[in-house]
């Protein structure tokens, strides 16, 4: 397939802003990290090469202003300036993956970067602080190499970096007057061995090195970058010798990704780019290879599009279903059925596998989320002046990257508002008997086909009361209503708009938005927040969403001839009633249910459906107990269908007036499937005025 | 006149050569370089065996060794020196025609190689280079003749 270049520009420079993000994200961790430990070489290293990085893939995309400050910010990011400035160093690398991050986002919108005089005037002052004259650790000589390693070597890589040992990425040059190349070869190989432990090594034998030009190899070595420098240069042997610090497996695509940027320009703008790591045109396709060999970067709606077809797919097994099942009344005795069903059996299941594969593409561990989340609790914590600790478990929790890309907004809420009203300061946490430290704990889990994120924190807990106050004081509630609610019901008054319990608005959540819109976000995504609290311990928000929002396994039934489906994973169960037991209580149809009280709901009552076909009433019902979030009602419904697999399509507005209905879907003989709300439907439940006034 | 600064030992003594070629003339030959260099010709060999009693005997900092040589080749004669000094440092002296053997010896533990008709020059950066494995050095490799002891 090919395009022509100014796509592939843009392309590029999507893959420029994914990446630049990830390297955001590893120096705000870096950073983080320097706070602790203001010196850690290994650390300052990390956020050099992504600085690095940074400075040769926005310069080869023409992001000169962005370049010029990485370009800066180096020069500041060695061992000696952290030593003698201490602490200010992670400021430094925290202000610049802000600053860096407000570029991007400019560049992004195709508007000029601001101004960023701040970091300017930092890197100024460090720089000012006298620093020895040794040279950078990282020597970059003009010679075209790939360091394209393979996977396995990539993990040895990290491995033995983790390990505490320095890698270096080495290219030499064969002498081109060299008459014996395999010798050289060997030579090579023997001086490298006996420099470190060779991880790996291109050309791979000697044999091919009779035409090969360039020697790559990946050495783990105790000596320093001069030493290796000074040995690789055999003598009438290798005639140009490149050393830097070999990636680990984070960052080694990076690395790559500026090779094939980097050729791109040398295609685009006359006069390569000034960065070292620079490739003549001649090699992208290699490099490009080479980062399609580990993962694939590809358009979320490229994914989608697929996902439709394969929905598509879906609509047409169950037309061809139905078919076969017409048939089978008709031609009873045929033996072309069996037949029929064996291959639709097969095209079934081989469907199956194919949509549960386009969903898995589709899922990212939600650590993708939970990274961001060390620095807001920081810088939090630091602004209200308090003391928090965050721990994070199951990272490794998979789910929709669109749900997970919702959830960002809601769960960073909840941790501000953790931070800033949960978290007590310390001298109050002391008195009650508290660790000084606060903890924020995040947590990630899957419960059947939804994903649960926790955020619990250790702090005072909800005030009730002035939960309660501050309903009938914003009159929300009458207050004799505000104190017959239950205690849950009172705690979910926190997702009331414009509820905060805050007595002063601070600079963290006095934003305008509040818990309001994290149950909109929910609600919207078809998942639930729960809160629970207890005074003094603390309180525990659980959101929970489900997988994926592509399909949904659902429930079918009949009301008033219409078909509806509800999510399954609402479904608590069916039952079977006598109309004997539908009681009226406050103008509500209620049901007792093994000792407890469920409001009956009838669909058609409730959105004023007109019923199509007039059936006779029934002595006995079906009622689907339905559960979201600790509440449950029964749903009076005239007939059950099944349960069906559907993909949902989404409506548009103007033709579903009702927020009682959230999608709808087609089954496969063409019939327009209603997929009920239950969020809505709870809400309208809860509502103070009774269902009749609805109506 | 010396056109070449002498390469010298780390304790500023001369470095001490083993010459190893079947023909004198060709011994002859690398032994004029070898002065040239500031180097002491510590002893020679006709052939591999000669070689290792004679390696055995003067401890040479350095050995240039033939490839093709009557009764024992330099291959051999490698390994087995190599075997029992592991730091010996041999530098293979051969025509291109030889690349195999050039191999053989480096797998073996040879150090270097340089090509017939040796070029001084060539010969010089080479045991340059030979001269300047020890893991603790630093920048210069050995120490050059007028500078201070480090």
């Amino acid at each position: 397939m090919k395009r022509p270049p100014e796509d592939r520009g843009g392309e590029l420079r999507a893959l420029f802003f994914e990446s630049a993000n990830e390297l955001l994200q590893s120096l705000n961790e870096a950073g983080l990290e320097l706070e602790s430990r203001p010196s850690d070489e290994q650390v300052i290293r990390r956020v050099r090469r992504a600085v690095h990085t940074l400075k040769g893939d926005s310069a080869a995309c023409g992001f000169h202003k962005l370049s010029e400050l990485a370009h800066e910010l180096e020069d500041v990011l060695t061992p000696q300036v952290a030593e003698a400035c201490g602490g200010e160093l992670a400021e430094l690398v925290l202000a610049a993956a802000d600053s860096f991050g407000a570029m991007l986002a400019a560049y992004q919108r195709n508007v000029d970067p601001p101004a960023v005089e701040a970091l300017h005037a930092l890197i100024k002052r460090l720089l000012e602080v006298p620093a020895s004259p040794e040279n950078s650790p990282v020597v970059v000589v003009q010679l075209p190499a790939q360091f394209a390693w393979t996977e396995y070597e990539q993990l040895m890589i990290s491995e033995a970096v983790h390990r505490g040992e320095a890698v270096y990425n080495i290219a030499l040059r064969i002498d081109p007057d060299s008459l014996m190349r395999a010798a050289a070869f060997q030579l090579i190989r023997n001086v490298l061995h006996g420099s470190g432990t060779v991880i790996a090594l291109r050309p791979e034998d000697n044999l091919a090195a009779a035409s090969v030009e360039i020697v790559e190899a990946a050495l783990a070595s105790s000596q320093s970058v001069e030493r290796l420098k000074q040995r690789c240069r055999i003598p009438s042997i290798v005639s140009d010798v490149r050393i830097e610090f070999a990636a680990t497996a984070e960052t080694s695509e990076h690395e790559l990704l500026g090779d094939v940027l980097e050729a791109q320009a040398a295609n685009f703008v006359a006069g390569a780019a000034e960065n070292g790591l620079a490739t003549k045109a001649s090699t992208p396709g290699s490099a490009a290879a080479a980062v399609s060999e580990a993962t694939l970067r590809v358009e979320a709606t490229r994914i989608d599009a697929v996902m439709n077809l394969v929905g598509e797919l879906i609509i047409g097994k169950s037309m061809l279903n139905r078919t076969l099942s017409e048939f089978d009344q008709k031609h009873a005795r045929d033996p072309l059925r069996a037949k029929l069903a064996d291959a639709m059996a097969f095209q079934a299941r081989i469907l199956d596998e194919l949509h549960k594969c386009v969903l898995k593409i589709r899922m990212v561990p939600v650590e993708q989320l939970f990274r961001r989340f060390p620095r807001v609790v920081r810088d939090v914590a630091k602004q209200c002046g308090k003391d928090v600790a965050l721990e994070v478990s199951g990272q490794n929790t998979d789910l929709d990257k669109s749900i997970l890309d919702a959830l960002a907004e809601p769960l960073m809420h909840i941790v501000r508002n953790s931070v800033d009203h949960g978290i007590e300061p310390a001298d109050e946490r002391l008195t009650a008997g508290k660790p000084a430290r606060g903890t924020i704990y995040l947590n990630a889990y899957h419960q059947g086909t939804q994903v649960v994120i926790e955020v619990r924190d250790d702090g005072r807990g909800i005030d009730l009361a002035r939960l309660r106050a501050r309903a009938v004081e914003t009159k929300l509630l009458k207050p004799e209503e505000a104190q017959r609610l239950s205690e849950q019901d009172a705690l979910n008054l926190i997702f009331e708009s414009g509820l905060s319990t805050a007595s002063e608005v601070t600079e963290v959540s006095g934003r305008g938005i509040g818990m309001d819109v994290v149950r909109t976000v929910l609600d919207r995504l078809k998942g639930t927040v729960q809160v629970s609290s207890k005074k003094g311990q603390g309180s525990t928000f659980q959101l929970r969403a489900p997988l994926t929002l592509a399909s949904i396994q659902t429930l079918l039934f009949r009301v008033g001839g219409r078909l509806f489906a509800v999510p399954l994973s609402s479904v608590v169960e069916i039952s079977r009633i006598a109309d004997h037991e539908i009681h009226r209580v406050d103008q509500r149809e209620v049901l007792r249910l093994r000792d407890q009280i469920l409001t009956l709901v009838r669909l058609d009552e409730l959105s004023r459906l007109r019923s199509i076909d007039t059936q006779p009433v029934k002595k006995k019902h079906f009622v689907v107990v339905i559960g979201a979030a600790e509440k449950r009602f029964g749903l009076l419904v005239d007939s059950l269908v099944g349960e069906e697999e559907l993909v949902i399509k989404a409506l548009p507005a103007e033709i579903i007036s009702s927020d009682l209905v959230s999608g709808a879907s087609i089954l496969g003989d063409g019939t327009v499937v209603l997929i009920l709300n239950v969020p809505a439907v709870l809400s309208r439940l809860s509502r103070a005025n009774p269902l009749g006034a609805i109506a | 006149m010396k056109p070449f600064a002498a390469l010298l030992r780390k304790d500023n003594q001369p470095v001490r050569y083993l010459v190893v070629d079947d023909s004198v003339f060709a011994r002859k030959n690398l032994i004029k370089m070898i002065e040239q260099f500031g180097g002491e010709v510590a002893g020679e060999a006709g052939d591999g065996l000669t070689a290792i009693a004679e390696f055995n005997r003067v401890k040479p900092d350095i050995v240039l060794m033939d490839i093709t040589m009557p009764q024992m080749e330099g291959i051999e004669a490698v390994e087995r020196i190599v075997r029992q000094h592991a730091d010996a440092r041999i530098v293979m002296v051969s025509s291109v025609g030889y690349q195999e053997n050039i191999l053989a010896a480096l797998q073996k533990g040879a150090k270097h190689f340089v090509q017939k008709p040796v070029k001084p020059e060539v010969l010089y950066e080479i045991l340059r280079y030979v001269l300047s494995d020890d893991p603790n050095a630093t920048g210069a490799p050995v120490a050059l003749a007028g500078e201070h002891r480090s």
